[in-house]
């Protein structure tokens, strides 16, 4: 074990701090060591696949020709990604096999997008927020992405800019070589009275049966009267492992609104933890999961009420089929001084087999009296009497199935406010890809 | 001479262990209407499930031709798709799905099954909105999910729209008259009436012969202990209402 740390040459090997921070990363997975049965963040969700310890960071340009496996259509390392490009009308990120490739030129004024590593070098503000945001001693995977940083995002976003339109993370994986891993950091920061929507979208379409693993930490900052509306869509091949940690703070009045659709991966976690930490910060977290197969898809929440009228809502909604298994964990804390405060949490799923699965454990810590708080959990499975009365009436089974999907998802798409995502991940939210 | 649509021949089901229908038999041509009459638990609705494919019923003998095809093979889309149809007794309700969507699922899967081009949406809402005006539905009805929170009268109103816009060629009433007051019946039954065409065929399935006055039947038989055990023209209907099902069941 611990191979998943490897000795590799990065960019910024010369800054000091930088290469401290790395093995400072390295140092705290390893003494975390992966997830084990007994690890209690991660008690079902074990990240068996990453065991086999035979993930390789993606070759660099130079070697790519060498290192190249694909055979004779292969014109390497000049693949064309084949993936659709992002469908709405956004400022654009492209990121090929978990390398930044394209940032869109057309940003507002207002609008600062670098590659990490150069706001790495130019040390102009980024280390106020770099890692600053979560404890590596607790998460040995963000530990990892740490030991690794070097591919992502510096994204700021000056006062009172409104963002006409959002900007989009579009991943594209479709590499030839197997076994990859992409380790992703994204430092995003609103100011004051930002208004702003981030879409993340994890787009496979290399070789189906492609297997690499996704590790992405997001540090999110939200100013003061800012508001964030962040989408997700995880859409990885079916045998990745894709592991998200977002490590949210929300400031006084300000607002984190996040929709995180998965439907791909082998193993995907998508964990939030999130701070609202000043008065009446407000947080919306929803999610939505379709899954079938031997997949664990996974959604983890924590969300901390640290003053006094903060606000809270979450719902989930899963459906699995197949094998599967979809795990909620959401955790609401609520601390001594955030009295007024609101939050609830609601996670329901609707199994589509007898072997399907689902894991849940709401955990709420709740320090003071003066709170409003609720969780709730739910499953239940497709109605036999519906799904014949739409049969009796010329409906294909596998079509009436996913009438009565759509039916059961509908309420947590409609969480989403921007007509044209929701329209996209609505039609993406389907049993058959 | 007579083209037969239906053909039934000693059909025998159970559910879990219990036997329901017990050596049936009844040969329906294109064109005819006919009514099964018997007493509550005779195994009525089991005969219509099994008709149209429902899950959860073993058939133990005997076999059932639709158009000269066996049916009992079908699933129940392909019964639907051509051109098999159930009023049901309770229509189920299906939150979150609203009456068009659901409609223009059905209406496409059958168009399909017979080689028409699909319908778009503005053709189709014109289709619903027409069909629908003749039985008196409203269009906000039609937004709504499909039978949740409908009277009993609007759900029956809500099967008679499918019917008329699925177009089947023959049509299962199953207690089509159960939880109607008497003008939403005469709305329904004129929907029904209006599908008897030459092909077309119908069986009726009713307790009570009131039904039978708005749709009349060519034949109709009287069903107890799992099988028909008389025959007649719409007289025995009449019959039955003044006598009560006793004489036919001590017959046996």
């Amino acid at each position: 074990m611990g191979e998943l740390v490897q000795k590799v040459e990065l960019m910024g090997s010369d800054l000091p701090w930088l290469e401290g921070l790395r093995e400072k990363g390295a140092v705290f997975f390893e003494r975390q060591g992966l997830p084990t049965a007994k690890t209690e963040a991660w008690k079902y969700t074990r990240p068996r696949d990453l065991l086999a310890d035979d993930f390789i960071l993606p070759p660099l340009e130079e070697e790519k020709e060498n290192a190249c496996t694909c055979g004779e259509h292969c014109t390497c390392g000049h693949h064309q990604r084949e993936g659709e490009d992002f469908p709405l009308s956004a400022y654009v990120i492209d990121f090929e096999n978990g390398a930044l490739e394209h940032i869109a030129h057309n940003l507002p004024r207002g609008v600062t997008i670098k590659p990490l590593i150069e706001a790495i070098y130019e040390d102009d503000g980024i280390r106020k927020y770099l890692n600053k945001s979560f404890d590596m001693e607790k998460n040995p995977f963000a530990a990892l992405n740490t030991a690794y940083l070097e591919q992502g995002l510096f994204i700021t976003i000056e006062k009172n800019m409104r963002l006409d339109k959002p900007l989009a993370l579009v991943h594209h994986s479709f590499s030839c070589h197997e076994n990859l891993m992409f380790h992703l950091r994204n430092v995003i920061v609103l100011e004051e009275g930002v208004k702003a929507e981030i879409v993340e979208y994890y787009n496979y379409s290399g070789n189906e049966k492609s297997r690499y693993f996704t590790n992405i930490v997001n540090e999110i900052y939200v100013g003061r009267h800012a508001e964030l509306k962040h989408y997700k869509f995880q859409d990885e091949a079916f045998k990745a492992v894709h592991i998200a940690y977002n490590a949210v703070k929300v400031k006084g009045e300000g607002r984190y609104n996040g929709f995180c659709l998965q439907r791909g991966g082998n193993l995907a976690r998508n964990e939030t933890r999130l701070s609202l930490t000043e008065e009446r910060a407000e947080a919306e977290i929803n999610a939505a999961y379709i899954m079938n197969g031997w997949a664990v898809i996974d959604t983890t929440t924590d969300v901390e009420h640290l003053a006094p009228y903060t606000k809270s809502t979450q719902l989930v909604k899963g459906v699995v089929g197949g094998q599967a298994k979809g795990v909620f964990q959401g955790k609401i804390h609520i601390a001594p001084m955030a009295i007024k405060t609101e939050g609830a949490q609601l996670h329901k799923a609707l199994l589509l087999t007898d072997e399907a699965e689902i894991d849940v454990k709401p955990e709420l810590e709740i320090y003071n009296d003066d709170v409003k708080c609720s969780h709730g959990a739910a499953s239940g499975e497709l109605d036999a009497d519906q799904l014949f009365y739409m049969r009796s009436r010329g409906i294909g089974e596998e079509e009436a199935k996913q009438i009565l999907v759509d039916a059961y998802l509908q309420d947590v798409l409609e969480k989403i406010n921007n007509q044209d995502i929701k329209d996209w991940l609505a039609a993406k939210a389907k049993l058959a890809k | 001479m007579k083209t037969p649509l239906l053909e039934i021949e000693d059909l025998c089901a159970r559910v879990a262990d219990k036997e329901i229908i017990k050596g049936f038999n009844l040969t329906i041509n294109e064109g005819e209407v006919h009514a099964i009459m018997g007493p509550n638990g005779a195994g009525k609705s089991t005969l219509s499930h099994v008709l149209c494919g429902k899950p959860g019923y073993e058939i133990t003998a005997g076999t059932v031709r639709y158009k000269g095809k066996n049916l009992l093979a079908m699933a129940p889309e392909e019964r639907a798709r051509e051109g098999i149809f159930l009023i049901m007794q309770y229509p189920v309700e299906i939150p979150g799905v609203p009456v068009t969507t659901f409609l223009k699922h059905a209406v496409n899967a059958i168009r399909q099954h017979r080689n028409e081009p699909e319908l778009d949406t503005m053709e189709f809402i014109k289709l619903l909105r027409e069909e629908g005006k003749k039985l008196g539905i409203n269009p906000d009805m039609l937004k709504r999910p499909i039978n949740v929170g409908f009277s009993g009268g609007e759900k029956k109103r809500l099967e008679a729209l499918q019917l008329a816009v699925l177009k089947p060629q023959f049509s299962i009433l199953d207690e089509a008259d159960s939880g109607l007051d008497v003008d939403a019946m005469k709305v329904v039954a004129e929907a029904i009436n209006a599908e008897r065409t030459e092909h077309n065929a119908m069986l009726v399935i009713t307790h009570y012969q009131r039904l039978l006055k708005d749709i009349v039947p060519d034949y109709v038989h009287i069903y107890a202990d799992g099988h028909i055990v008389a025959s007649g023209n719409k007289d025995l209907a009449r019959e039955v209402e003044e006598q009560g099902y006793a004489q036919f069941l001590k017959e046996k």
